[in-house]
């Protein structure tokens, strides 16, 4: 047959954003792929250079669109590292509970595109109703649907309002039933099995060497999970158990382990929140003012020359780190230099090769179950 | 879950010792250092001079067992000294991730994790002399990882990686100018270190005058 390069993106359904995947086919077979980024790059290390620290969280919000929240509690880490500011517990219960519904969110999401890619369009509306639920409840907190800008060096900008904690526990409760609903749907259907079982493998040795991260490993049978390894906030104190499937084949997981391995940390997450919401120090329906010692502390605003700091943060999407360093404009006010590790960045080039020897149709598949985010890949 | 802060000494002391007995008299140092956000668990940080950059790479991978490179930043010093003119930070990770027979999973309790079990973060840092051709080995052969980082990190820093294959702008387009890279610090973004937004909300100062500024 004769072999070609087909062009799909920058705009393309595959893409789940803006970036251009060239392929090269044999017929129907893909033999070669090379990924092309940078589309929608915006220069955030640099503009970050001029910002200070405070500023700098709504740019780290923009980040990822899909997950704002994880992303600007991750700055928060690094910045708390740089500063040496302490939380209050209750801060910390409250960013864990703030992450967690980002991350069903933002799993409902993916879920919801990643359906329509594979010929459930049912799929997206459901998806859809769903996470108009954590988008409520994260509007309660940030104040916005998208951009949250909730997390504060030393603390949270405010508590969560009285009456938070009740809707949050019956949302949730209502969801976990509705996560049996997609599974009775999607395990059962012919066309989602068919289009995901035994396409995309990759082994869990080869796609750390990659740099490939979080849920997209934890498919291919090992547990590990930054919020255990590298622990954070408090993980340590509430109930769960990071989710991880058992890949079906000695090349390592599939589309479908991806797809199961997300269904059941969203489960993961719902039990998290409704343990944390119990276990809050100060009550779940008090309502502290904003800057109470509660959930703030006051942290410098300065960082000196030399200093740096770093968090490795589970993001939604696999392990995103930020690395700081102190030193730069008026007197220290602004990082010298601030880089982002953008879990997707590494992912996006080995998920096209992992695409080579499957067909022209199962590209959508394989990309899809990985997650992409462009927001976060170009920066 | 989670890793205990006695479990992340071991690992750390262990590693840090391990390093420093194998390369002592090199140059390259590895201490512990705490970190002072979350649960405060320390890692390890080489310094290592960039000649001996490609051995201690090879070393940590496959004798320490050091499986993950995540990250890679350059910065400039455009104002150091004449031995630190650039900077490169490495993040790399020791994690225990193994392949696995089909039909089975490994379920880590982190409790119980021992030895080399133990997940380890390091951070490796190379100190380039002020000049205009920064370069330091590359590690691209080392970990498949570090490729597209060390990519990142030329495109817009402007550090050469000796020896990389198929060296590419990622981020910036690819017809940006030869020698343009964003983030060394000749590239200011703010026009005449005045900006609108947040020097004058208001807009009550009047702007500075342009003469003889070039933009």
């Amino acid at each position: 047959m004769a072999q070609m390069w087909i062009t799909m993106g920058p705009q393309h359904p595959m893409t789940h954003g803006l970036w251009t995947l060239r392929v090269k086919v044999d017929g129907e077979t893909v033999i070669d792929t090379e990924a092309e980024l940078g589309y929608i790059h915006r220069g955030v290390e640099k503009i970050c250079e001029a910002r200070d620290f405070t500023q700098v969280t709504p740019y780290c919000d923009r980040l990822c669109y899909v997950s704002a929240m994880t992303w600007s509690n991750s700055y928060i880490y690094a910045a708390e590292d740089l500063l040496e500011a302490d939380v209050p517990e209750r801060a910390e219960y409250i960013r864990l509970i703030s992450a967690e519904l980002q991350r069903l969110a933002s799993h409902l999401m993916w879920l919801g595109a990643f359906g329509p890619d594979i010929g459930n369009l049912t799929l997206m509306t459901w998806c859809m109703r769903d996470r108009e639920m954590f988008l409520d409840l994260l509007q309660e907190l940030g104040g916005s649907r998208m951009h949250y800008n909730y997390p504060r060096i030393g603390g949270v900008k405010r508590d969560i309002p009285v009456g938070f904690a009740d809707r949050m526990i019956a949302k949730v409760k209502l969801f976990e039933k509705r996560i049996e609903e997609y599974e009775m749907m999607l395990d059962e259907s012919t066309i989602w099995l068919v289009r995901l079982q035994g396409v995309g493998y990759c082994n869990a040795e080869e796609m750390v060497e990659a740099g490939v991260s979080g849920p997209n490993v934890r498919a291919a049978g090992v547990n590990y999970d930054v919020r255990w390894a590298h622990p954070y906030s408090v993980y340590d104190e509430v109930d769960w158990e990071p989710a991880v499937e058992k890949p079906t084949s000695v090349k390592g997981a599939d589309c479908y382990d991806r797809y199961r391995v997300r269904i059941e940390e969203m489960r993961q997450s719902c039990r998290m929140v409704l343990d944390a919401i119990e276990k809050i120090p100060g009550g779940k329906n008090t309502n502290y003012a904003s800057g109470d010692e509660m959930i703030y502390t006051k942290a410098p605003t300065r960082a000196p020359e030399g200093a740096t700091g770093f968090s490795n943060y589970e993001c939604t999407r696999g392990a995103s780190q930020f690395y700081i360093e102190g030193g730069g404009e008026g007197r220290g006010k602004k990082p010298y230099r601030l880089s982002i590790r953008s879990p997707m960045f590494i992912t996006i080039p080995f998920v096209a090769k992992t695409m080579i020897g499957y067909k022209v149709a199962d590209i959508p598949a394989i990309m899809g179950s990985f997650d992409p985010c462009i927001g976060e890949t170009d920066r | 879950m989670a890793i205990t802060l006695e479990q992340n000494a071991i690992a750390v002391t262990e590693c840090a010792d391990a390093i420093n007995d194998k390369f002592s008299g090199t140059g390259i140092s590895a201490d512990i250092v705490q970190h002072s956000n979350a649960k405060k668990y320390s890692f390890v940080r080489v310094v290592s001079p960039p000649q001996h950059w490609q051995a201690l790479a090879k070393w940590l991978k496959f004798d320490l067992g050091v499986n993950y490179c995540s990250m890679i930043t350059g910065t400039h010093y455009p104002e150091g000294p004449d031995e630190r003119g650039w900077g490169l930070a490495y993040h790399l990770l020791r994690q225990p991730i193994s392949n696995q027979i089909p039909d089975t999973n490994t379920v880590y309790v982190a409790e119980k994790m021992v030895g080399s079990q133990i997940p380890v973060e390091f951070e490796v840092l190379i100190n380039l002399p002020n000049n205009d051709t920064p370069s330091v080995p590359t590690v691209q052969h080392v970990w498949v990882g570090a490729d597209w980082n060390e990519k990142e990190t030329w495109d817009l820093v402007g550090i050469q990686f000796e020896g990389h294959e198929n060296m590419f702008r990622v981020l910036n387009p690819l017809d940006s100018p030869d020698g343009f890279h964003p983030l060394q610090k000749q590239h200011k973004i703010r026009y005449h270190d005045y900006n609108e937004m947040y020097d004058d909300a208001q807009g009550f100062v009047r702007k500075p005058a342009d003469e003889g500024r070039v933009k």
